[in-house]
């Protein structure tokens, strides 16, 4: 019942699914690469998986949007690391359930699945992210 | 290289920016193809055209290719490109029609650039991809930018002042700017008063939404002299794009495709950062002039709030940046904008920006521009230069 886009990227949105690059260890996410976006190589490429805890590398709090947003949406950029070694993935991460003047810079963030949005009436489901449990400031 | 063709801007021409809900874009095209012509020195006639290049993002749906422009100018038989690329749209397609004449393609060409901002605000939401999973989810304008701002006070200590002081400087320039869509002071505290729209960015931060027209002719050496004794020279450009999912670490406290596009035209120009005299740049949002200013490499990275604290960008200082009133009190009709910014630099090194006139005698000119696509994850910029000397 997914629109095509959004089948395409399932197992990315649904797992964390992602590809990491065989030349240089570059980690696509979500795409399913061919040519690799940072050494340029028609690489080979290993599956991989992220982990859901990310690193917020930088963010900012949005107040002005659309009605069928909720404000304040705090929005971040996060290195996400792989479930085992190698370079992490840098994503755009949004925020629910969390305080915007909690958030800064190098902090912890984790991956919580919720629904982000509708299609034809039909629920998303991906990650957000939040301040993690018993780490309260 | 010897064999390339010098090319020369032999005319300048632009309406007033505003909230024009009563010009279409074919009126606002028409009219400042008309100023153009007018302002050509010896004059010129639209039959002494050859080729045009038409930059506009379409955002109000009703260009779509070169026929936008050719049915408000009467430009048919001959070739006519529509150009976009994303905000750097305007200055791309001057490059275009500049690397066909110093091709030697071309002998006359018209660069045109038109946006109708204020006909279809949702344009710009739909452009900032909010309904993308991860890749661009959820991200505006103003969050592209000031992920940027959160990150440079973090690594730089830059302060909020800083960044304001941008605004006040070229809402100060605009107020004298007779083209601007806003012709208003602020100073440091009006803008950080102002209503926050996107932490770390308020209102006062921000570009207007701006509706606008503006065009350029640029002539190959071999004609130059038909039309104007008094012409300023191309005397570089660069065009490069890059993505802050490539992990680059300078990509979250500027924007590595201006780097690389400034180094290209420094490079075909034959000179260094130190060697500009006047500049225009992509001011969207005040943090984008105070990256900017690092990444042409006017100041070292990490030194933009410094750079504006020493007063250099300023009109009276050593090196003024947007005496226009930039993006920010000028407006931002995507198409246009870059298009109207190396007009604005024509007119600096002619000595004919009036009220905003550089006083250092500029002989080198820059217009910046720097864009973001693919659901907000990637950056494209384009630099041109322009000389006094050939
Ligand atoms: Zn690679």
């Amino acid at each position: 019942m997914f629109e095509p886009p959004y089948t395409r990227t399932r197992a990315a949105n649904e797992r964390l699914r992602a590809h990491e690059c065989d030349a240089c260890g570059w980690v696509s996410f979500p795409e399913q690469p061919q040519f690799c976006k940072r050494c340029g190589v028609d690489a080979s490429w290993s599956e991989t998986r992220l982990h859901p805890r990310g690193t917020v590398r930088s963010y900012v709090v949005q107040q002005r949007l659309p009605e069928e947003f909720e404000t304040p949406l705090p929005l971040a950029v996060m290195d996400m690391p792989q479930e085992e070694s190698g370079e992490p993935a840098r994503v755009y991460g949004l925020f629910t359930e969390t305080d915007p003047a909690d958030i800064e810079i190098g902090m912890e963030a984790e991956g919580v699945f919720r629904r982000v949005f509708d299609v034809a009436g039909l629920p998303i489901h991906s990650f957000k992210f939040t301040r993690p449990r018993g780490d309260r400031l | 290289m010897s064999s390339e063709t010098d090319v020369a801007v032999v005319g300048a021409g632009m309406i007033d920016f505003g909230e024009l809900f009563e010009q279409s874009i074919d009126d606002m095209l028409a009219a400042a193809f008309r100023d153009c012509l007018d302002d050509v020195d010896k004059g010129m006639s639209p039959a002494d055209v050859d080729a045009a290049w038409f930059g506009t993002i379409d955002i109000a749906d009703n260009a779509s290719s070169g026929l936008g422009l050719s049915h408000p100018t009467g430009l048919f038989e001959m070739p006519v490109t529509r150009v976009e690329n994303a905000c750097a749209t305007g200055s791309s397609a001057f490059r275009s029609a500049v690397e066909s004449v110093r091709a030697g393609n071309t002998d006359v060409a018209l660069v045109a650039g038109a946006e109708k901002m204020r006909d279809s605000a949702a344009g710009l939401i739909e452009g900032a991809a909010l309904d993308q999973v991860w890749r661009g989810r959820g991200v505006t304008m103003p969050a592209f930018f000031g992920l940027r701002a959160t990150r440079h006070m973090e690594e730089y200590g830059t302060t909020r002042e800083q960044i304001a002081k941008i605004s006040v400087k070229n809402h100060e320039n605009g107020a004298k700017y007779p083209h601007a869509h806003y012709r208003f002071t602020c100073d440091v505290d009006d803008v950080v008063d102002s209503p926050q729209v996107t932490y770390p960015l308020n209102l006062y931060d921000c570009c207007p939404v701006t509706d606008g027209a503006a065009a350029t002719l640029v002539v190959s050496e071999d004609v130059v002299d038909e039309f104007t004794d008094d012409p300023i020279w191309v005397a570089g450009s660069g065009l490069s794009v890059d993505s802050f999912e490539r992990g680059n670490d300078e990509s979250l406290v500027g924007f590595p495709a201006t780097e690389q596009a400034a180094g290209q035209a420094y490079e075909q120009a034959g000179i260094t950062a130190d060697d500009i005299d006047v500049a225009e740049v992509h001011d969207c949002f005040t943090i984008t002039e105070l990256v900017t200013y690092e990444d042409l490499g006017f100041c070292e990275k990490g030194d933009g709030g410094a750079f504006i604290d020493s007063g250099e960008p300023l009109l009276d200082g050593e090196t003024p940046v947007n005496p226009s009133g930039g993006l920010l009190a000028k407006g931002h009709p995507i198409g246009a904008t870059g298009v109207a910014q190396v007009n604005e630099i024509y007119e600096q090194l002619r000595g004919e920006a009036g009220a905003v006139q550089a006083d250092n005698d500029p002989e080198y000119g820059l217009q910046h521009n720097i864009g973001i696509g693919r659901n907000a994850t990637g950056s494209v910029s384009c630099v041109n230069i322009l000389s006094r000397q050939r």
